[in-house]
């Protein structure tokens, strides 16, 4: 089990030192159970970092989110970003420096290694428990403890633990400057795409009306959008805010703007948008998890991005988010490309 | 209230039959993949529930509304044709409290100044049918601390309090009085026992603790004081700019108008009504490309100050009501009540 000061002395050292400008990590949050991210700029404030089962979040977004506020505010840093990351948030990392989103002396990389754990996920925890939200969460090594308004409980591990940990296979970030905790590299929960596959034995006719009913219930809130670190771009398909109108634009080239998909959340425009993100994100996803957690109104959104993380790992044997040397799926070829249409 | 009386539980159904029979579509909590919805009921509901993910704001304020349709071919003057908004009688069965007061402010928005008719078209056929919180509060639940309660009738047109093996009725409007006579058999008179009983079960839900937004009173000059404040921008630094937090609110109504394309010869196509979200990078945005509120902080400030600041300047209310959803609902923890708190602390 990791100590959660060694973490919070590692960044009060680097911060004191003046390695890194600041460290992105987890505290605790105020409306209850779940950590949140946050940002130490200040050795003092090294002690409010947090590390257990409810430190859900991708921090590399926020790395992203940095990036984009240095290029904005035409800042250079003054030196690195520390981020504490757990296997899958330094797997998301890696595939941000294969697409040069930023260099890797950019970032320090503080890993945590989830061991024989993983994250909660709320909605087991709360099925668990008569609906009721949970209020505190801590993880024993087998079991974790939630209190509730009906009082303490303690669920076995395996049964309230995210999907996507069950499902993980790199526990321990590899691309890391210092780690915390033991490597558990190639643990197993559950079958590697166990979820896709207990979704895939229904026949066609069910998984279109399984799908239709999840694109029905669509808010386009973009949550899964806003918490993906892949989904970086400065204008999302779904927004229109670089046609930027002058006085000589015409009416015409107004109401011609591209308009992929409409604002409306209906079915088409819902699919539309969903299918265009599970694309986007061929090769690239690292099945962090965080778009189906986010989801307000439950639609598994693993199912799309695992889907397509497992056709790369067939037919191409691509593992996304391995090494930051390694090819990506999309820019890359290999002379024993198995399709026959490309050699 | 002028009309109270008792319904065995066993009878819900029978009184939901009535009410149907009596040209109503009955809505009432389901629970669907995971989610509390309220969806169209067949037989009976279950009123057992914690509450529904979205408010059930999209009954008068659907997330989208046809206004037009047009169409232009060319040499001819273009056509329009009005869409008027398909409005049947909806009773919604199961609403609590917060969300009855927010049906009162999403009324103030769409009635007071302007008169919107494809809301009040949509509004005028709903009826709401409150459920009394007297479950443990969600620990996100803040009603009490801007001025609601988990036992307010406000906004319904019926108040239900579960006693075990009864339900008290309590009528709070015409319309509500109407869906009760409707079924006037089912019901018993409220004696003195169960008045009795009623009494403590609201005491008791108003007793339980809940988290507070601290000085609810001083929010709105609190705010105004800190609009400049630095903590807008460290308190949005997590912020991802979704939607969640609007999106499910009980109150939030901007809205965005688009003209949507069905065929582009000859033009035709229809003028619609979205939700729109004051966390979207392209909200606000003017037609330069300028945006006054690019930062997150900006927005956050913009969405807390309409809740506790706006909002009351325009109408004399908070317009938030407590239902916990754009804090529980967060994906990185962002908390309206430590948000309008911590404002407040730094301007004291």
């Amino acid at each position: 089990m990791i100590n959660v000061q060694d973490i919070r002395d590692t960044a009060r050292d680097l911060l004191a030192k003046g390695e890194v400008r600041a460290v992105i990590g987890w505290r605790a949050g105020s409306r209850g159970m779940a950590a949140e991210p946050c940002v130490v700029t200040k050795p003092e404030e090294a002690d409010s970092l947090v590390w257990d089962p409810t430190c859900y979040h991708n921090l590399a977004l926020q790395l992203v989110n940095d990036r984009k506020d240095l290029v904005h505010s035409k800042k250079t840093a003054t030196a690195p970003i520390g981020i504490v990351a757990k296997g899958c948030d330094a797997r998301a990392i890696v595939v941000l420096l294969q697409e040069h989103y930023f260099k890797r002396e950019d970032v320090y990389i503080i890993g945590v290694s989830c061991e024989n754990s993983g994250v909660l996920d709320e909605r087991k925890v709360k099925a668990q428990v008569g609906g009721f939200a949970p209020s505190a969460a801590a993880f024993d090594g087998d079991n974790f403890s939630v209190k509730t308004a009906k009082g303490d409980k303690k669920l076995a591990g395996r049964e309230v633990m995210a999907d996507r940990c069950l499902e993980c296979r790199t526990p321990f970030p590899k691309e890391n400057n210092t780690a915390f905790g033991d490597d558990k590299t190639g643990r197993e929960f559950d079958a590697q795409f166990a979820a896709l596959a207990r979704f895939e034995a229904n026949d066609e006719a069910a998984r279109w009306e399984f799908w239709q009913r999840q694109f029905d219930r669509c808010i386009r809130c973009f949550a899964c959008r806003s918490v993906c670190p892949m989904c970086f771009c400065d204008e999302c398909v779904v927004d229109s805010i670089e046609m930027k109108i002058a006085p000589e634009t015409t009416a015409e080239e107004k109401a011609n703007r591209i308009r992929w998909i409409e604002r409306s959340a209906v079915r088409s425009e819902n699919a539309t948008y969903h299918m265009t993100r599970a694309l986007h994100l061929a090769g690239r996803c690292v099945d962090c998890g965080e778009c189906e957690r986010v989801c307000p109104v439950n639609i598994p959104l693993r199912l799309l991005n695992t889907k397509m993380e497992r056709e790369a790992r067939e037919a191409f044997g691509f593992d996304p988010g391995a090494s930051i040397g390694g090819p990506s799926l999309v820019a890359s070829f290999r002379d024993d490309d198995p399709g026959e249409f490309i050699r | 209230m002028s009309m109270e009386k008792t319904l065995d539980k066993a009878l819900l159904s029978d009184w939901i039959a009535a009410v149907t029979s009596g040209g109503w579509q009955v809505h009432g909590p389901a629970l669907e993949d995971g989610i509390w919805t309220f969806k169209p009921v067949a037989a009976s509901v279950d009123l057992d529930y914690p509450n529904v993910k979205q408010a059930p704001k999209d009954f008068a304020f659907p997330q989208r509304e046809i206004f037009f349709a047009f169409e232009h071919i060319k040499g001819e003057a273009p056509r329009l044709k009005e869409v008027k908004p398909e409005a049947p009688q909806c009773a919604v069965f199961g609403v609590r409290p917060c969300d009855g007061r927010g049906a009162v402010r999403m009324d103030k928005v769409f009635s007071d100044n302007v008169n919107d008719p494809y809301y009040q078209e949509r509004r005028k056929n709903t009826a709401y049918v409150g459920l009394a919180c007297n479950a443990p509060p969600s620990p996100t639940c803040f009603c009490k601390s801007v001025g609601g309660s988990p036992v307010s009738s406000e906004g319904m047109d019926i108040l239900l309090t579960d006693l075990g093996e009864i339900y008290i009725a309590q009528a709070a409007t015409k319309t509500g009085e109407a869906l009760m006579a409707a079924a006037d058999k089912l019901f018993g008179k409220m004696g003195a026992a169960d008045k009795k009983q009623l009494d403590k079960v609201h005491a008791d839900a108003v007793a339980a603790p809940q988290r507070a937004v601290k000085d609810a009173k001083g929010a709105p000059a609190a705010l105004k004081a800190g609009f400049d404040s630095a903590v807008w921008e460290e308190m949005a630094k997590p912020c991802i700019g979704c939607g969640i937090c609007t999106f499910l609110c009980p109150t939030c109504h901007c809205f965005d108008i688009n003209d949507e394309m069905t065929g582009m010869s000859p033009l035709k196509g229809q003028r619609v009504r979205t939700w729109d979200n004051c966390q979207f990078p392209d909200f606000t945005m003017h037609t330069s490309g300028h945006n006054p509120r690019e930062t997150l902080g900006t927005r956050l400030r913009q969405r807390v100050s309409h809740k506790f600041r706006y909002f009351h300047e325009n109408f004399g209310m908070l317009q938030c009501t407590g239902c916990g959803r754009c804090v529980s609902e967060c994906p990185v923890g962002i908390d309206i009540v430590a948000v309008v708190n911590k404002v407040a602390e730094h301007v004291a």
